[in-house]
């Protein structure tokens, strides 16, 4: 088919009429803009939704420049930038977006975005065609979200407390750079899985971990909380407590992520500590004096009693032989009371530190002066002694006490030595738990632990049918030990022999 | 007189002596056997039975004494009790006024009647012997 070239035209005008008219009813908000060689920004084509939405007044439109009115709505800086990126655009470029606030009368500041299509004549004039939309809303969440975002960064870091979240299903975790601090840590070093961090946990405080865990992971806890001794990166242990609390869970129900907060707790663990050895020392003071209260009671007041009873017999009596023999049982009670205050003082002055200073002793040194003081009785008894303490090893301890407790120990093991067999004592180092003790051990009579046990150190206590006993050695010899720190246990078998394990407190 | 045959169990051999002078000196015709602790004791009361002699019906038990003391005497003496057809009374004789001891003795209220305290009294005699 021919068509006539006027028809064609007239074809022509009436699809451009309604192109702009199409163009000029879009809800859109169309627009054309131009810089121009002079670097000047115009706006040749606006359709009548932006007009409206940007409430262009007919007043305005009619009086001014409809450029410099839609620029005037822009915020000044927003427009200087917009400028620039226009100039900025260069052959390659085909499309633009901006985006630009805009104050207008009733909707107040709006946030836009622009996109467009570029085109660049060639007289370098640069033509966009394009469209904006309102993103105010999208802009205010994007703020917000921004702002809070900032705000939990700004609390992650100022915080003492770390924060995790481990995402179960795909078996990944966010540790905040506090938790990473706490096993000092810092960004470059990455830790993202469980198993890098449970790695770290002390072995002893493994168990209680797990079960805390699965306990709150199925359900039989309403928050999962735990603390344990944990690795940092220099190798030393702090003691963390985590916190945590399932926050998703699959259409089934299975945890599917959880997070929850790490707290050093270590300088807290160390007061506890403290306050536990406080305590302890505490306890240990009180179990001496109620001891010593005990002690005054049943050694004081049997000589007082003992005393009363007599003169009130030497009252009575006329017969000169008894009173001479009452007189008698006086002087001895005098002096068992004598002999008791004697001990009693002993026993104070170990107690509150009149001569407790300590010393570095060489062990071995000081076992073989004791040794040699007690040679003619070792070699009277032909007992064989075995002395294995290492030469170097040195005891921080009262130089008296430590004579007078190896003296102890040795005279006691001769005495109650054995009669059917040759006496041994063996001195050897050992190591207890990280300590060391000094192990006297001997093959001789040995003490019915189970009958004797517990009154073994008390104050005149003796289980053998020995005439030498007094009872107040092992007393006195303990109160030495734990007066510097120490502690004496004892192991023995009727008929087998006994052991003494002397711990010492090294720490000066 | 309510007690004949008495055991005095007490380390302290000037106690032995100053009961020994309190009974004659207050006319109660007792003649005690005196035991130095408690194995002695119970070693005595083994003999008297070997032999087919009544036990003691009075025991006069100190709690402070070397070997087998008095509580260790009175968990033995549990043990036995029941092979001994007569009551035996058994009053302890301490210096202790230690609480611990005083609730220690509340625990052996089926062998012992009564806690006397050193020094012991003449009162304390005629309360034994004639109340």
């Amino acid at each position: 088919m021919i068509i006539n070239p006027s028809l064609q035209r007239k074809i022509n005008l009436e699809n451009e009429m309604s192109y702009k008219k199409l163009l000029s009813r879009l809800p859109d908000l169309i627009f054309q803009l131009t810089y121009t060689k002079n670097g000047q920004i115009v706006f040749p084509f606006f359709n009548k939704a932006v007009i409206d939405y940007f409430e262009l007044s007919k007043e305005e439109i009619r009086t001014f420049n409809i450029s410099s009115i839609f620029k005037s709505k822009i915020y000044e800086s927003d427009f200087l930038q917009l400028l620039e990126s226009v100039e900025q655009l260069n052959n390659l470029d085909s499309s633009w977006s901006f985006e630009f606030r805009a104050v207008l009368p009733t909707k107040g500041l709006r946030w836009f975005k622009a996109v467009a299509n570029v085109e660049k004549s060639i007289d370098d004039e640069i033509t966009l065609f394009g469209r904006m939309t309102d993103i105010t809303e999208e802009k205010e969440k994007e703020i917000h979200l921004k702002l809070s975002e900032e705000r939990f960064q700004f609390a992650l870091e100022a915080s003492t407390n770390g924060v995790w979240d481990l995402d179960i299903k795909n078996d990944r975790v966010f540790y905040s750079s506090q938790s990473m601090k706490m096993l000092e840590f810092d960004e470059a070093d990455i830790i993202d899985t469980h198993q890098k961090w449970d790695e770290r946990i002390h072995p002893d405080d493994l168990d209680d971990y797990q079960s805390a865990f699965n306990k709150h992971l199925l359900n039989e806890t309403p928050f999962y909380e735990n603390a344990k001794r944990m690795l940092t990166k220099t190798g030393k242990y702090k003691w963390i407590l985590s916190r945590g609390k399932i926050i998703e869970r699959d259409e089934k129900g299975f945890p599917i992520r959880l997070t929850g907060t790490h707290t050093d707790i270590t300088e807290l663990k160390q007061q506890e500590k403290k306050l536990l050895q406080t305590l302890e020392i505490i306890n240990e003071q009180n179990g001496r004096l109620m001891n010593f209260a005990h002690i005054v009671s049943h050694n004081l007041s049997s000589h007082t009693s003992n005393f009363k009873m007599l003169l009130d017999l030497i009252e009575e009596e006329k017969d000169t032989g008894t009173i001479a023999e009452i007189h008698n049982h006086l002087r001895t009670s005098s002096n068992a009371l004598s002999q008791t205050i004697e001990h009693l003082k002993e026993l104070v002055d170990i107690n509150t530190g009149v001569v407790q200073k300590k010393e570095n002793l060489n062990l071995n040194l000081y076992l073989n002066k004791v040794l040699s003081v007690l040679s003619e009785e070792i070699s009277n008894n032909k007992v064989k002694i075995y002395n294995k303490i290492p030469k170097d090893y040195n005891v921080s301890f009262n130089p008296s006490y430590l004579e007078s407790i190896l003296l102890n120990f040795t005279t006691n093991a001769i005495k109650y030595s054995h009669p059917d067999r040759v006496p041994e004592i063996k001195y050897d180092l050992k190591s207890d738990k990280g300590k060391t003790l000094l192990e006297i051990r001997d093959n001789g009579l040995g003490i019915d632990m189970e009958k004797y046990g517990q009154k073994l150190f008390g104050m005149y206590k003796t289980f053998h049918n020995n005439t030498n006993a007094r009872g107040i050695g092992l007393f006195i010899t303990k109160n030495q030990i734990e007066a510097m720190g120490g502690k004496v246990e004892v192991e023995s078998k009727a008929n087998v022999g006994t052991t003494f394990k002397i711990y010492f407190n090294n720490e000066i | 007189m309510k007690f004949s045959d008495v055991f005095v169990v007490d380390d302290d051999k000037i106690f032995h002596f100053i009961i020994k002078k309190l009974l004659l000196s207050n006319n109660i015709n007792v003649e005690p056997s005196f035991f130095e602790n408690g194995l002695l004791a119970l070693e005595g009361i083994q003999n008297k039975m070997n032999k087919g002699e009544n036990p003691p019906d009075l025991i006069l038990l100190d709690i402070n004494m070397p070997i087998l003391d008095g509580w260790q005497f009175l968990e033995e003496f549990k043990r036995i009790k029941s092979k001994i057809a007569k009551e035996i009374t058994i009053y302890i004789v301490s210096s202790s006024d230690n609480k611990a001891d005083l609730n220690k003795a509340k625990e052996y209220q089926e062998e012992v009647s009564d806690y006397y305290l050193k020094p012991m009294t003449v009162d304390d005699l005629h309360e034994i012997f004639y109340k």
